[in-house]
């Protein structure tokens, strides 16, 4: 049989359960579509407030930004850690852990397979939104094809990331407190709340030390055209450095996880 | 009133019920702390870059973020547990036991479960607006008092009848586990004034998905930007969608019921 | 004068509309745009009547049609044809005064408040049903006193067992001194002693109060336990309405014979036994016949001259069996 049988069964089930949830799916997307909306929103009217622009970005610069960042987010996003929580709430890891495959397999082909589904909706919500507020960006080519390899690179550091903190599920029932902390840090550490470059120095700083600005922002900089080769270059490395260790602590995490779990009994 | 006495039995036996948990009560601080952080660090960036947005200025929008608090503490008091709870009955069928009760099946969805603890949000909102209308100077005349009130009144049935909407189409569309979710995601709007978003956004937000009289009439009452014709037209407004979730619970019910059969 | 009929029903129907789907991903985006309904027949016109104080069950395999009756019954569904009529109301109008007179105790199915003890549930059930403060504290206490519940009132819900969260359920829904009792399955999933409790406490219940009690379930012992009468349904039919006495004799045309022979002899005495009867069971040392009612005496003269038996017993079938051939018979 082997992995791809596993995930092309996994995708079947997670595409049948959509059909039949696709009206729970169409909200999830309106969610999705108006986060970044409202920050653009906002942003255009400091903008026109002050004369047209903000550190660099102009309304239709912020309009680029913040479309291009909803399609980012939308590839990169994640919601194994909220799983992770309802699962060891009400007992059911248990069924996870007793397959002879490790759930990793399973959480990815689920989430790229909600993604594929809901794909078509999100570029149809981006045509509209660059119809409205017509965005302005001219990356340079070498950039624009950088791209693609970068935002598989976030998402998987993305992924990597927040499974492993998914697992602390294994050791506290308030896993709700450490999403939260997460998310908030995620909010404004990973763009989608103000470009980063708008920032307060030392929050910009914390964002490229820590995986957030590697995760989003750096391939929504990029496409945009905001970066030279050189600082290209280095997000790239970062964004391996990141998986590298993420993958480290996925693993021994896990391991660990695992011993408490099977130790204080399921 | 009936409706009173109801309501004060229901939010006791809810409220005994978790005043044993004190973690939780500590927990919950820190995440509406955590929240309302979050929402005055955003203020705080964007008014690095201006003065004003929109017209309004930085301890306006600070008190805006105030009211969302109290409005969504209010809402995820008693509003949004209870509407939880009847979609879920929907489902598993324990609304049969509320319908065998000798008392307005709506009353009793609405009410029938209080999460306590929330009311942090509610004394959290009330703090950041008092200060923020400290900073701002302003002397709150009785008419600007009565005005935020009365805009509260209104947007709070608006919002509640807007939920019961949202519920009772679960009695149509059963596997539509999220759609409360729908106007917890829009309310997040409302953490801006309204007035800054694009007419076509603005009147989606008011009549759609009516989180503008929730969150901005409130804040344009407490910082004078209110008018009278607003505020009839936020009660005109409250009393329609009353009477239609009014309607679409009865329809639901019956066709709960088996009744279109 | 004769009281008039807690409930009467009159050739009533329900049916429903159920969409139905293959699996397959062909067909998952199919029913996107096409669905396909067929309608079920789940009540194909019964009729019965309920006298005050009488205790009735309703036997049923899943699916035939109870739940939906005592739904139809407690205004929780309107019917699609024929009449109905509980304490003089029609149940689906939902009328405020026919509420306050019946009460809902489902299965497997709470009513209680999860997250704090039952005796804070009451207060809500005492506020609902506005129960006079004199008569709620003597309710309590009977049927604390009926149901041992003491120590049970003042725990969480969650922390209480499927028994003991039973005994506080029915507790909750008699407060306000119902006339008429419905009780969906109230036995299932729980273990034997409970079961037992439960069955004793109503029939207690019934005795003490005279309410009407209206049992649905698919254990026979529910029934045996406590109903004189019972109102056999299946596949939406009314099957059988009388004495559970009477259910044997209509469907049973036959007696068990249990015999038990002296050591060593019961093999040799097998084919012989065979001849009296029908064989359907051989333990150690004895073999149970099943023998046509009206020949039982006879067969029983003949088994004790001939054979060296130690004992014999003639019972009834068991009243499992009566129903299978109940709902085979009246079954498709």
């Amino acid at each position: 049989m082997g992995i791809r049988d596993v995930y092309r069964q996994q995708f079947r089930t997670t595409f049948a359960s959509f059909v039949q949830y696709r009206a729970s799916i169409f909200i999830w997307t309106i969610e999705r579509i108006l986060e970044p909306l409202i920050y653009l929103v906002v942003w255009s009217a400091v903008a026109k407030a002050t004369g047209g622009s903000v550190g660099g970005f102009s309304v239709s610069q912020f309009a680029a930004y913040f479309i291009v960042m909803m399609l980012v987010t939308q590839v990169t996003y994640t919601w194994v850690m909220y799983e992770y929580e309802y699962k060891i709430r009400h007992g059911s890891l248990s069924f996870a852990l007793l397959r002879p495959i490790h759930p990793v397999h399973t959480d990815l082909v689920d989430n790229i397979s909600s993604k594929l589904i809901t794909l078509p909706l999100m570029l149809l919500a981006a045509t509209v939104l660059v119809l409205v507020f017509k965005p302005t960006f001219s990356p340079p080519l070498w950039a624009a094809a950088l791209f693609v390899p970068a935002l598989l690179l976030a998402f998987s550091v993305k992924f990597v990331v927040e499974w492993t903190l998914a697992l602390s599920a294994f050791w506290t029932t308030r896993v709700s407190a450490v999403n939260q902390g997460y998310f908030v840090a995620a909010l404004f550490l990973s763009g989608q709340m103000a470009p980063l470059s708008l920032l307060p120095h030392s929050l910009q700083v914390a964002a490229s030390l820590l995986p957030f600005r590697w995760m989003i922002s750096f391939p929504v900089e990029l496409l945009l055209g905001r970066l030279n080769a050189r600082q290209a270059l280095i997000g790239l490395a970062a964004q391996g450095a990141w998986l590298a260790l993420g993958l480290l602590l996925l693993r021994t995490v896990w391991r660990a996880g695992v011993r408490v779990y099977s130790a204080v009994g399921a | 009133m009936r409706l009173l006495r109801l309501l004060w039995v229901f939010f006791r036996v809810g409220a005994m019920g978790e005043l044993a948990y004190r973690a939780n009560f500590f927990l919950q601080l820190l995440e509406s702390a955590v929240d309302l952080g979050t929402a005055l660090g955003g203020v705080v960036v964007v008014f690095s870059y201006t003065a004003t947005l929109g017209g309004w200025r930085p301890e306006e929008v600070a008190a805006l973020v105030g009211v969302f608090f109290l409005v969504g503490g209010a809402i995820r008091l008693v509003v949004q547990p209870s509407m939880e709870q009847l979609i879920e009955s929907v489902r598993d069928g324990t609304l049969d036991f509320t319908l065998t009760k000798p008392e307005d099946s709506q009353i009793l969805v609405s009410i029938q479960r209080v999460e306590i603890w929330k009311l942090t949000d509610f004394a959290l909102g009330i703090a950041v607006i008092a200060v923020a209308l400290l900073r701002l100077g302003t002397r709150l005349g009785i008419w600007q008092v009565a005005g935020f009130a009365a805009a509260l009144l209104a947007g709070g049935i608006i919002v509640y009848s807007f939920w019961v909407i949202l519920a009772s189409l679960s009695f149509w569309f059963v596997r539509v586990e999220n759609i409360l979710v729908i106007f917890q995601s829009i309310y997040e709007a409302g953490r801006w004034p309204v007035d800054l978003y694009p007419p076509w956004l603005k009147i989606g937000l008011t009549f759609l998905v009516p989180v503008a009289f929730a969150t901005t009439v409130p804040a344009q009452a407490l910082t004078g930007r209110l008018t009278w014709q607003h505020l009839v037209g936020a009660f005109a407004l409250a009393a329609f969608l009353f009477a239609a979730a009014r309607l679409l619970w009865r329809v639901g019910t019956r066709r709960y019921s088996g009744a279109s059969a | 004068m004769e009281p008039s009929p807690s409930i009467q029903v009159k050739q009533l129907r329900k049916s429903f509309f159920v969409t139905e789907r293959e699996s397959g991903v062909g067909s998952a985006l199919a029913s996107l745009f096409r669905r396909r309904r067929e309608e079920v027949v789940a009540v194909g016109g019964i009729s019965f009547t309920l006298n005050p104080g009488e205790v009735v069950g309703f036997l049923g395999p899943n699916g035939a049609g109870k739940t939906t009756t005592l739904k139809m019954l407690s205004g929780l569904l309107q019917p699609t044809g024929g009449e109905v009529s509980v304490l003089g109301h029609v149940p689906w109008k939902r009328e405020k005064a026919f509420l306050r007179q019946i009460t809902l105790v489902m299965g497997q199915r709470n009513q209680l408040v999860w997250d704090i003890p039952a005796a804070d549930s009451f207060e809500l059930n005492r506020a609902i049903y506005r129960i006079p403060m004199a008569d709620y504290k003597s309710a309590v206490q009977e049927l604390t006193e009926l149901l041992e519940l003491g120590p049970l009132l003042r725990k969480p819900v969650r922390n209480l067992s499927l028994g003991e969260r039973m005994k506080c359920e029915l507790a909750a829904a008699l407060l306000h001194r119902p006339r008429v009792v419905f009780l969906d399955e109230p036995t299932i999933g729980l273990d034997v002693t409970m079961q037992r409790r439960v069955r004793a406490f109503i029939a207690q219940y019934n005795q003490r109060f005279g309410a009407t009690v209206l049992l649905t379930s698919h254990y026979m012992a529910d029934v045996e336990a406590l109903c004189r009468r019972v109102v056999v349904i299946h596949h939406g039919k009314l099957l059988f309405d009388g004495e559970l006495a009477a259910l044997r004799g209509q469907f049973t045309a036959h007696k068990t014979i249990v015999v038990k022979l002296e050591d060593g002899e019961a093999d040799g005495a097998l084919g012989r036994l065979g001849s009296y009867g029908e064989v359907i069971s051989r333990e150690e040392g004895s073999v149970t016949l099943r023998v046509p009612r009206e020949d039982t005496p006879r067969v029983t003269g003949r088994i004790l001259a001939d054979l060296p038996v130690i004992d014999l017993t003639v019972e009834d079938p068991p009243i499992e069996e009566v129903i299978e051939r109940v709902f085979a018979g009246g079954g498709s």
